[in-house]
């Protein structure tokens, strides 16, 4: 683990924020708190950090792989010099209160000094028992690090598969195994404490209907994904269990242990499974195509996220996924073939069917263990009747003991976008009331300045490691040496044994600073995990960063080449003498920083925009609210009630008059935005305000988008030319003051997805199906003879949501299902109304007469507003308007345009609830960018020559971020502070006129003539 | 020229094929030691002149391997890449070299094994081509002169 | 703009055959934006001739060099300096550019490496078409914008011919009638009475039919 020169003293200071759970809302609270300059020690139970996430094979909805998108967030936890990591390590106690708690931690022991394992895996090799074990199928992997990014990298053993550690030891090269190693028992004061613990996943093995665990080619989704995983146990090839052979036909199996009222079932829906389960079919779809065939059992297909249905859409229409809706009865076994039987019934036919399978998945959800229970009690919060963290109506990560916040599963059933989300919403909470630590220490400080080398002569200082037997077992190192010594530049060379131990670093910056070297070859181990640490290492000797290249010695030469030592030896000198060639090259780079602003700018005064600007103007940020409307309040000031029960009308008074009263906010209503220029930390926008729409301009250092959805209205069923149709809004008016009319009614009808996941609005407006419930239950409250109707397509009352649908049920409210080419008939005769819908269970088609008539109709993006922000802001927006994050996954919140970020139902359609969580989240977003002070513009972006530049526009069209562009001077400008760096536009530009520094074609060039002008 | 080893320069994009190439190593995979890999941060960097330039200093063969498709790192840089492979072949061809001594490559950064069996595969395929024409050309003028 | 395209490369193998020592020269305006001939275009063309060579067992001096504008004679006199040193010159410029070149280095052997084709404009990133043939009398105005001496077949001036087919031209499926369009742009414009009015038989001359042409500007000549 990387340390720069932290300070001690600070490890007893209340001001830290206790991370419990190392998975990746985890780890992104702890890297937002690390960012925003908080001081965080992150905890898990397991030897390396990652959590479930890092086993999947790939995620909804971009289907991509998981370990590329995580491992540089993994590693970036590695690098901040605020986060403490330790892993194997639980929480016992916690005593006194919001900012001034005590934490008892518990370290198990390691038996291995991580600051001297190398990660080489040869104690597995030899020792393959003490692998630890991983959930699902063991991959077995050859190392025993959970995947090949693993943070820490480094081992642990297993002391009780081990039956004398003394012979481990004579294998360990590094000499990092511990014979004797202790349970460290430490307290430590923080301030505030983040919960990401998780949930357990369901283990289907007490199911006797589905297999009793026995069966070995029924695994559950996890499994499957372990399975399908490159890293997995059969790498990646899809095979069955029993026989190694690839299966034609897969069945999934929904709500297995979910939304059920048998003993082992949980009430509620566990929010990701629908998903999953899709994603897992369109996978295995886009690998075999035709040779398999793909069948999802479901209940009702929950896709209520954001973009979600289109997914479900491509499953059933472009993959050809068989959905079949029903929850099957039983799997049996064939005990020759182990093929397997589902016995199913169809909700229109009266018999049932049995189909055979070569696979099943069971796709099973979160369940709260008995850890979850226990951890509650050590931490004194409550917990709700399905054992998951109980948290505020209206904030979604407060637990009931103050100063204790949680985020992710733990809270309730949900998936990694909106885990992220609470995550930064659990990290600005937890920051609240901290201090930001040395916030004018520059980290430059730890470091002598920088030597000047330009001009000078080339003096290579080339070091290799032996990394044990490694590099030196397989190549030997001294010949390596003296091959090196032939370049006459060379100022000293020298074999360093584990280079990355402290003592050998030690010894290169003496060998640096005696010879005056002023380039660095580094042969070792993978650049990807070590570059940074060597990186440092010329930072403390006085040498800019990028004069220095690692060259992969053991990742891609001894260990790949073990069996073949003379072609090893060969290729260690050709691929030093690219390092050597490259590195003459290399340029001392800076990176530049400019100060930026710390006001913030809100668009949008709804409760979402209220939230976050609340939260900002707290932490002494000057705030712009700017809202169109005349007053605050935004589409909540049209709900009354939350489906909890609480009042919406009094929470949204409470945050206008906080917001109006705040001595760091400035409301401007009755004001749009006209125009918006500048860059990341130093955003310049105007707005015309006031009845006279005068102009002024306002400098931010970010923007907080939160203008919000707008409800829709579709001209369907009735609705604005019928009297008495109403939406779900409209009635929950009336329900509130109109109790009277409510009570007299015999019959209501509600119809659902109206106006949603049609052609022309495919998705699911989510909130929907909640708000059916929401009325229908005070409808019943009100008159419990009132027959309730609700015509639906699929209910999708996720998470614990399932409780009122249940409760709805119980009360006897009715559910008719009907399809988009079955949809309901709406007449009205003597102000009655008549709905005709084909109901798929009598198979006939049935009228209900109703005295009111409520439409489900959701949200639309407001397209005109987020039109224009887009065009003014630079931001993608989605197919349907809503506006596009930068990465839908792992940065649910954050903005292409850095600086810039999104919150409430500009994003998707979401709850009041929802809406909050991620207000808080953008705003912790926000934090974190402004608490750095001043903008880093990185390194590794392009440089345009402008005599060179043909003003051609081929960077502009190729650019993957649409950052270049034609300046006023007439050449293309390429903001290095908006550069991601890839390097495309360099590559593609005709008149070589653009340049990506540490990548320059010359340092491209001098390599491959390292390769073949030297050695050959 | 029975038997020779041919020296092959592999273009790996930092966040797939590199870390591909990684755990190829850290599980063991054995591959050809004749494949040399030159980081880059995306394939979309990779330049044709840099595929020529590698041919031109003495490679039998270059491939550039990236994400998979549609999973860029950098959204597009590996379709830009496999084009101007394509590109560079075209060139080839139009001198009457054979076009298979260049190849773009896809892999996730999990799939140390397929890391491991495109080596190996454009390695052989490199070998029953025999060594760059430009050796064939040397070892003509020294018979001559 | 001008474009271009690069030559077959044996025919350039051909055309340098007899020289060992090559002035490669491109050009960093149209030929640049085109892809055919600037500063990366020059350095592949290169390496493809090193290529070539080195398999025969041969090595050839490339002297690569991109000039600002080959078709002005002050950016061409930078050769100066090596001109001398080279058998040959290969310039990848447009006609233009070759014929500075020729017209400045009269010892010099010149080749074209690129096929001049036409003033087109760019629809996307690698796609250019044909805009503009030069008939010095343009008729845009009352076109409505889309230019028939270039864009139809015939370069017909009052209307389409009858073999336009589906609205396209009889000469592939790919080409629009550009009557079809102008017709279309008339009407959406509101001035489809324009399409009425007969224009007179095109005077030829000043499209070159009476000889090269010349642009004097007498009041900028120095």
């Amino acid at each position: 683990m990387q340390k720069l020169n932290k300070k001690d003293d600070k490890q007893s200071g209340s001001e830290r924020v206790l991370v419990i759970g190392g998975g990746v809302g985890g780890i992104r609270a702890a890297l937002d708190l690390a960012e925003s300059r908080r001081d965080v020690l992150l905890i898990d139970k397991s030897y390396s950090i990652g959590g479930l996430m890092t086993q999947l094979d790939r995620t909804f909805p971009t289907n991509n792989c998981d370990l590329c998108t995580v491992s540089p967030f993994l590693s970036a936890s590695g690098r901040e010099r605020y986060l403490d990591i330790k892993p194997m390590t639980r929480i016992e106690e916690l005593t006194g209160q919001a900012g001034n708690f005590t934490a008892t931690l518990v370290t198990e022991p390691r038996y291995i000094d991580i600051d001297k394992c190398t990660g080489c895996g040869e104690c597995v090799q030899k020792f393959p028992e003490a692998v630890r074990f991983t959930p699902g199928l063991d991959p077995r992997a050859p190392t025993c690090m959970r995947y090949p990014q693993a943070t820490p990298y480094a081992f642990s053993i297993d002391m009780a598969k081990v039956e004398d550690i003394s012979q481990i030891q004579k294998v360990c090269k590094a000499d990092a195994i511990l014979s004797h190693d202790e349970v460290q028992k430490t307290r430590i004061k923080v301030g505030s404490v983040v919960l990401s613990v998780g949930a357990e996943l369901f283990d289907p093995s007490v199911l006797d209907n589905y297999g009793g665990g026995q069966c070995q080619n029924i695994v559950t989704g996890l499994e499957y994904e372990r399975i399908m995983s490159a890293s997995g146990p059969f790498q990646g090839s899809l095979v069955r269990v029993s026989d190694n052979k690839q299966p034609k036909k897969i069945a999934w199996i929904q709500c297995v242990g979910s939304r059920g009222i048998n003993e082992a079932d949980v009430p509620y829906c566990s929010g990701v499974c629908c998903m999953y389960a899709l994603k897992e079919a369109m996978v295995t779809k886009e690998r075999f195509e035709e040779d398999i065939e793909t069948t999802i059992f479901y209940m009702d297909m929950r896709t209520h996220g954001k973009d979600y249905e289109r997914y479900f859409n491509r499953a059933k229409d472009e993959y050809k996924v068989r959905m079949i809706r029903s929850r099957p009865h039983s799997i049996i076994e064939n005990s020759s073939t182990k093929d397997l039987s589902i016995t199913y019934a169809l909700e229109e036919e009266a018999v049932q069917k049995t189909e055979d399978f070569d696979m099943v998945v069971l796709s099973t959800g979160f369940r709260a263990g008995k850890d979850a229970t226990d951890l509650a009690s050590k931490l004194g919060i409550d917990l709700n009747e399905h054992n998951f963290a109980k948290t505020d109506h209206f904030n979604s990560v407060k637990t009931s003991r103050p100063g204790v916040y949680v985020c992710g599963v733990y809270e309730s059933p949900k998936d990694i976008p909106e885990t992220m989300v609470q995550a930064s919403a659990a990290a600005l909470m937890a920051s609240a009331n901290l201090p930001v630590i040395c916030a004018d220490e520059k980290i430059e400080d730890f470091f002598p300045r920088e030597r000047d080398v330009t001009g000078q002569e080339v003096k290579l200082g080339v070091f290799v490691c032996d990394c044990g037997i490694d590099i030196g077992g397989v190549v030997d190192v001294g010949k390596l040496i003296d091959y090196v010594k032939t370049n006459s530049d060379v100022a000293v060379a020298k074999a360093v044994g584990h280079g990355c131990s402290a003592e050998s670093m030690a010894q290169i910056e003496s060998l640096i600073l005696e010879h005056g070297v002023n380039r660095v070859v580094i042969g070792g181990c993978s650049p990807r995990t070590h570059e940074s640490k060597f990186q440092d290492l010329l930072r403390r000797v006085g040498l800019n960063r990028y004069l220095v290249e690692i060259v992969n010695l053991r990742d891609q030469n001894t260990w790949a080449h073990r069996g073949q030592p003379r072609q090893a030896q060969e290729k260690a000198c050709k691929l030093l003498q690219i390092g050597i060639s490259g590195v003459r090259k290399n340029r001392p780079l800076m990176e530049n920083t400019l100060p930026m602003s710390q006001n913030a700018l809100v668009i949008g005064g709804g409760v979402t925009g209220m939230t976050s600007a609340l939260k900002l103007a707290d932490q002494g940020i000057l705030t712009y609210i700017i809202e169109r409307a005349p007053a605050l309040g935004g589409l909540a000031r049209s709900i009354r009630k939350t489906i909890e029960g609480e009042d919406v009308g009094a929470f949204v008074a409470r945050l206008v008059e906080k917001v109006m009263a705040h001595e760091n906010i400035h409301v401007m209503t009755r004001s749009i935005v006209v125009d918006h220029s500048g860059m990341p930390g130093l955003f310049k926008t105007g707005i015309q305000t006031g009845l006279r729409m005068n102009y002024m301009s306002i400098d931010h250092g970010v923007t907080i988008l939160a203008t919000g959805a707008l409800a829709n209205r579709p001209g369907e069923y009735g609705l604005g030319t019928l009297d008495g149709v109403v939406t779900q809004l409209e009635l929950d008016f009336m329900l509130e003051d109109d109790t009277e009319k409510i009570a007299a009614m015999d019959q209501v009808v509600m119809i659902q997805c109206v106006g949603s996941r049609e052609e022309n609005n495919p998705n699911c407006s989510r909130i929907c199906c909640q708000a059916a419930m929401k009325n229908a239950l005070r409808i019943k409250q009100i008159n419990p003879e009132t027959q309730v109707f609700v015509l639906y397509r699929d209910i999708r009352t996720y998470g614990f949501q399932e409780d009122y649908y249940r409760e709805a049920r119980n009360l006897g409210v009715k559910f008719v299902r009907y399809s988009l080419n079955t949809k309901p008939l709406v007449t009205q005769e003597d102000g009655r109304f008549y709905v005709r819908v084909y109901d798929f269970i009598l198979g006939q088609k049935i009228e209900i007469e109703a005295d009111c008539l409520a439409l489900s109709t959701g949200l639309v993006a407001d397209d005109e507003t987020t039109e224009d922000l887009a065009m003014m802001f630079h931001l993608p927006r989605t197919l349907d308007h809503y506006f596009l994050e930068e990465h839908v996954k792992l940065r649910p919140v954050d903005m292409a345009v850095r600086g810039v970020f999104i919150a409430g139902t500009i994003h998707s359609p979401k709850t009041i609830r929802e809406s909050v969580t991620q207000a808080l989240a953008a705003a912790g977003r926000a934090q974190t960018l402004l608490a750095k002070k001043e903008i880093n513009l990185g390194a590794a972006v392009v440089r345009v020559d402008k005599d060179k530049c043909a003003s051609c526009l081929v960077c502009v069209r190729a650019c993957p971020f649409d950052i270049p562009f034609i300046n006023a001077d007439g050449y293309s400008q390429i903001d290095p502070d908006k550069c991601q760096g890839c390097g495309v536009c360099a590559a593609d530009c005709p008149a070589k006129a653009i340049q990506l520094l540490t990548y320059e074609d010359d340092q491209i060039l001098a390599k491959l003539d390292g390769l073949f002008e030297r050695v050959n | 020229m029975e038997n020779y080893e041919p020296e092959i320069v592999a273009f790996c994009c930092h966040y797939c094929a590199y870390t591909a190439a990684d755990m190829a190593g850290s599980k063991r995979i054995s591959y050809p030691a004749n494949v040399k890999i030159i980081r880059v941060p995306c394939t979309g960097k990779v330049d044709a002149i840099h595929i020529m330039k590698a041919l031109e200093k003495g490679a039998d063969g270059v491939y550039v391997a990236g994400c998979l498709e549609g999973d860029c790192h950098f959204k597009t840089g590996n379709a830009r890449a496999r084009l101007r492979v394509a590109r560079v072949q075209k060139i080839l061809e139009d001198l009457g070299w054979e076009k298979e001594r260049v190849a773009m490559i896809n892999m996730s950064a999990g799939m140390g094994e397929r890391f491991a069996k495109t080596a190996f595969e454009f390695t052989e395929k490199i070998k029953s081509l025999g060594p760059n024409p430009i050796s064939q050309g040397k070892i003509e003028v020294q018979a001559v002169s | 703009m001008i474009t271009a395209e690069q030559k077959p490369m044996q025919e350039i193998i051909q055309y340098l055959a007899p020289y060992s020592k090559i002035l490669l020269v491109g050009c960093n305006e149209c030929v640049t934006v085109c892809a055919a001939g600037g500063r990366k275009e020059v350095g592949l063309l290169a390496s493809a001739l090193h290529l070539n060579s080195l398999k025969q067992g041969k090595t050839i001096d490339i002297k690569e060099i991109t000039l600002e504008r080959q078709c002005d004679p002050e950016y061409v006199e930078e050769l100066t300096s090596y001109i001398d040193a080279a058998d040959a010159v290969l310039s990848m410029s447009c006609g233009c550019g070759v014929q500075t070149i020729a017209t400045r280095f009269k010892q010099a052997h010149v080749y074209p490496a690129v096929n001049t084709k036409f003033m087109g404009a760019s629809l996307s990133q690698g796609v250019w078409a044909e805009r503009c043939q030069g008939c010095g009398d343009c008729m845009l105005g009352i076109t409505a914008g889309i230019c028939p001496v270039s864009r139809c077949s015939k370069s017909l001036l009052n209307g389409p011919c009858g073999g336009t087919s589906n609205g396209q031209c009889e000469i592939g499926p790919e080409t629009d009638c550009a009557w079809r369009l102008i017709w279309e742009r008339l009407k959406e414009l509101g001035i489809e009475g324009r399409y009425e009015a007969l224009v007179d038989a095109k005077d030829w001359r000043p499209a070159g039919g009476a000889g090269p042409r010349k642009i004097i500007r007498e009041d900028l000549a120095l």
